[in-house]
């Protein structure tokens, strides 16, 4: 376990090699979807919870509850145009042969999820070797993917109730409301324990928000799309074979 | 010594004055206060029973006595002895004089009235005399506020009461309403509110109480209250008015009797119709809002069975017709999206049920499969932390010199490698 002396000769002067991560139109979307989430959620839970005693402030005339309603909506529509771009995207480049598999899972996701479980209960003491995303990050990316197509359906159903029940049975309106208000607090605790602890707890990564990732953390977290991009075969590489 | 007389005749004054003082203070005294103990009776007030019935009588015991007014009305003086006698008033023994305290001895002095409405307002208030209570009551509702407005109309306590024949509504015992007046009541109210009354006849309330005689059923007063009617047409009247049908509603006792849910207000609530208007009564109970209350459906006098086979709710066309008030473009299937009462089980509601089923297992799956991971890698973070810094204290000693070279960044970036392996 010796770093190669052109390594640390690097690291002394101070050269550090950074890696583009997302791209700039993948870090906008982040951003609008961080923002839209944000606000849905602060304009959502206070209708969620009109009862308690917190949101009375808010909602207790008609007219701020209709204020309220409608800044969730254009909140609501400003999120449905990041998913549809995303999805237009998607399919725009899935067209042209040309879409990124990195995010799709893969049985290696699993025995990776495996792997990490056994490493972190001391079973093993080999930590997974990972892509571009590792199986938490395309946990998060896939969770959310659904839960926000969950909100974006039920949350236009209850908008538009009339027009839904033309073709759907009455009983998916109320159906439609308690997924909507329950998924929103799966999306609420999935941000703030999951998303949260992995991006500013176990290390502060702003890659999202940057673009770029630095060679250091490239090799510790994402070792193999390291030898992708560079063909160096590091330290590590004949561990990452023998998974 | 000229000195010491005047001072000897000033001081006589002084005693002098103080004498004429005292005696004048004494003398009031004295003079008030038996004069005020023992005043004697000048004109013999009219003691309330010292005239009985039957001195009335006699005049007003016989039919066609008339008092013309101002305006030509005639007022009828006769009263039936009869009809006295069976009121609650004659049966306990009052006397005319009683409430007609300003006639005074015969002949009676003279008695101007522009109208026989203007008569009646006028008589009216005799009730205050005992009745103050209600009269207060009454001063709230909408009725005195109508009069106030210059409607004379408005019913006041004889327009409801009568004024001679005012029948016993009460068990003196129990104060319980009597069996009989429960009906006596909506009739009462239907001389005004004639159109309001043939709904409330053929409602499910209306035709309990006045075909069968239930008298678990709400009168007008359950629900308007009675002196201090309200408006019910103002906002907080509608916020409240769930309130209002839930009182009865929600008494096991009397639902289970009719077999009648009492989750109906629960539930009601817990829709997002129930919740904003049970949180703005709460805290702006006059806000205007077009949720729906109960009698939006249900309907306000003309309140049907839901099982009704022509207008009960539970034919779907006619729920639709209510949803339609708010949702001109609501469709058959529409009615359905309200849970009509029902808490979501696998035979009513089966889709919410088992979207909530789901959740109730995939929230704490989510939570708690986030939370142990999240938790074990933050355990093992902690401790490769603690086991690095332990290394660093115990490294300086052995290699002091290359420690100054490297500083800690790559012997931090060692480590890590270590953990990969």
């Amino acid at each position: 376990m010796s770093a190669t002396p052109n390594h640390t000769a690097n690291k002394r002067i101070g050269i550090v090699r950074i890696f583009q991560r997302f791209t700039v139109g993948q870090r906008w979307e982040h951003l609008l979807a961080l923002l839209s989430i944000t606000v849905l959620l602060l304009t959502g839970l206070p209708q969620k919870y009109r009862l308690a005693t917190w949101s009375h402030n808010l909602l207790s005339t008609p007219e701020r509850l209709q204020f309220v309603q409608q800044v969730h909506r254009i909140a609501a529509i400003v999120l449905t145009l990041e998913v549809i771009y995303h999805l237009a995207n998607a399919f725009y480049l899935l067209a042209r042969r040309n879409l990124p598999g990195d995010m799709l899972p893969t049985l290696k996701d699993l025995k990776d999820a495996w792997q990490m479980v056994k490493y972190l209960t001391f079973f093993s003491n080999k930590k997974p070797l990972f892509g571009k995303y590792n199986f938490e990050q395309k946990f998060t990316y896939w969770f959310m993917f659904i839960a926000i197509g969950i909100m974006v359906v039920t949350g236009f159903i209850i908008w538009f109730p009339e027009f839904f029940n033309r073709l759907l049975p009455g009983g998916i309106i109320p159906a439609a409301k308690l997924a909507h208000s329950t998924e929103a607090i799966v999306i609420g605790i999935f941000v703030f324990i999951w998303h949260v602890y992995h991006v500013h707890i176990e290390r502060l990564n702003l890659s999202i928000f940057t673009g770029w990732l630095n060679e250091n953390d490239m090799h510790t977290y994402h070792e193999l799309e390291y030898q992708h991009l560079t063909g160096e075969s590091s330290e590590t590489s004949d561990q990452g074979e023998s998974q | 010594m000229v000195f010491q007389r005047r001072s000897r005749r000033r001081a006589l004054l002084v005693a002098g004055l103080l004498v004429v003082f005292a005696f004048i203070v004494v003398s009031q005294v004295t003079l008030a206060g038996p004069s005020s103990q023992a005043q004697p009776v000048a004109t013999p007030t009219l003691s309330p029973l010292s005239i009985g019935d039957d001195t009335c009588l006699e005049c007003h015991g016989q039919p066609g006595l008339t008092l013309p007014l101002e305006n030509g009305d005639l007022l009828e003086l006769y009263i039936n002895p009869a009809d006295f006698n069976n009121s609650i008033h004659g049966r306990l023994g009052y006397a005319c004089v009683q409430c007609h305290r300003t006639v005074g001895e015969y002949p009676h002095p003279p008695y101007i009235s522009s109208d026989l409405r203007a008569a009646s307002l006028d008589l009216y208030q005799a009730c205050r005399g005992c009745h103050e209570q209600q009269y207060a009551l009454a001063q709230d509702s909408v009725h005195s506020r109508a009069l106030a407005e210059g409607k004379r109309e408005a019913a006041i306590c004889t327009d409801c009461h009568t004024a001679h024949a005012v029948r016993p509504l009460k068990d003196q015992a129990t104060g319980e309403l009597l069996t009989d007046a429960h009906a006596w009541i909506p009739q009462t109210c239907a001389q005004c509110h004639s159109a309001i009354y043939e709904k409330y006849k053929e409602s499910v309330h209306g035709s309990a109480l006045l075909e069968a005689g239930n008298p678990d059923v709400p009168t007008c007063i359950d629900c308007h209250g009675v002196h201090n009617i309200e408006d019910p047409t103002v906002a907080s009247f509608r916020l409240k008015s769930p309130q209002i049908c839930a009182r009865c509603h929600t008494d096991e006792e009397r639902m289970a009797k009719y077999g009648l849910s009492t989750e109906v207000l629960n539930t009601y609530v817990a829709d997002f119709h129930g919740t904003t208007v049970t949180l703005f009564e709460k805290i702006s109970p006059d806000a205007e809002t077009n949720k729906p209350v109960c009698y939006d459906c249900h309907g306000i006098h003309d309140i049907k069975a839901t099982d009704d086979p022509e207008k009960g709710l539970q034919v779907k066309e006619n729920l639709l017709i209510r949803c339609q008030f708010c949702h001109p473009d609501a469709t058959i299937n529409f009615p359905d999206s309200w849970l009509s009462h029902y808490i979501p089980s696998p035979e009513n509601n089966p889709i919410v049920y088992y979207v909530n089923q789901f959740y109730k297992f995939f929230i704490p799956g989510v939570v708690g499969g986030m939370a142990i991971l999240v938790a074990l890698d933050l355990s093992k973070l902690v401790r490769m932390r603690y086991q690095r810094m332990r290394e660093l204290e115990v490294k300086p000693e052995q290699v002091e010199p290359v420690q100054s070279e490297s500083a800690d960044e790559p012997a931090g970036e060692e480590d890590q490698h270590d953990d990969l392996s």
